[in-house]
């Protein structure tokens, strides 16, 4: 073994907060993504409406998390596009594939992140974000712009943290 | 060299293929644990396998367990490719028989290193 864990530099366990998953994202798409135009963070949360689609990964374990990426349509088939570095007509389960690894990259290494973490499930596609478990916060959060499209990022956490809850449903 | 690319992402397959045959790599797909045994036992034996955690019907960690009790597959190296980042996880993998460890999101580079460190990039590759 010569590489450990992905590096965020200075942060702790259980650091799920918004320049983590920047740092997460960031990564992702400098591996996948830098071929295409910038991704343009965004210092106010953006609505994604419309003809939506939304990525979701669950985390089970002692503070079980929902990590989310939603994307109008439009994008989530760009995004398939550059992903699979095909021009054509893609299928739906290509887009659906595409996104959810999307959401499962981030879900991997949010996780790492929580302390006592179980499992990552497998991604599931929606036609809108899930809702999260009773008691969960949104512990991190990053909007952006891409290709003019707003992309979000949410990570949902139950359970107690260091900071506290930004939003609780 | 033949790769046998273990990931129930036909996104992620693509990527790493892609990254394999640049390299010099033949390489064969597979969409789960299950998939990859079949793989096997059509035989011939691929040098090395990239292998996802999370996945339907076989996961990753159980793919590498039975491979690693058929003495048939000794030979074939095997590198996990997969988003699960905590260290108890590299262990519990690096422990039921993988070699290396890489972490997605990942660079060429960083598969390209890790394939020099196993003594697995094709003469000329890289070049």
């Amino acid at each position: 073994m010569s590489q450990d864990v992905v590096e965020l530099e200075g942060l702790e366990p259980d650091a799920v907060e918004d320049e983590a998953l920047a740092q997460i994202v960031d990564q992702m798409w400098e591996s996948y993504f830098a071929a295409s135009e910038p991704f343009l963070p965004s210092f106010e949360p953006l609505e994604v409406t419309g003809d939506v689609l939304c990525a979701s990964v669950g985390i089970t374990g002692a503070r079980p998390g929902l990590v989310t990426v939603t994307v109008p349509r439009a994008a989530g088939r760009s995004l398939a596009a550059v992903l699979l570095s095909e021009d054509g007509d893609l299928d739906d389960e290509d887009v659906y594939d595409a996104l959810g690894e999307v959401a499962n990259i981030i879900g991997g290494n949010v996780k790492a992140l929580v302390p006592d973490a179980g499992a990552l499930g497998l991604p599931a596609i929606a036609a809108a974000p899930p809702l999260p478990r009773t008691g969960s916060r949104c512990a991190a959060r990053l909007d952006a712009v891409w290709q003019g499209h707003p992309v979000s990022f949410v990570v949902w956490l139950a359970g107690s943290a260091a900071t506290a809850p930004a939003t609780e449903v | 060299m033949k790769a046998l690319v273990v990931d129930d992402s036909r996104a992620m397959r693509k990527i790493i293929a892609g990254a394999l045959r640049k390299l010099g790599y033949e390489t064969v797909e597979a969409a789960d644990g299950a998939e990859a045994l079949a793989v096997l036992q059509a035989g011939p034996l691929p040098d090395l396998a990239t292998v996802d955690w999370n996945m339907p019907v076989m996961d990753g960690l159980t793919f590498v367990t039975q491979v690693r009790a058929n003495r048939e597959y000794r030979a074939l190296t095997i590198m996990m490719v997969t988003t699960e980042a905590e260290h108890g996880q590299i262990v519990r993998a690096l422990a039921a028989g993988a070699h290396e460890y890489l972490i997605k999101p990942f660079t060429v580079d960083a598969l390209e290193e890790k394939l020099g460190l196993l003594g697995l990039l094709p003469e000329g590759a890289g070049a």
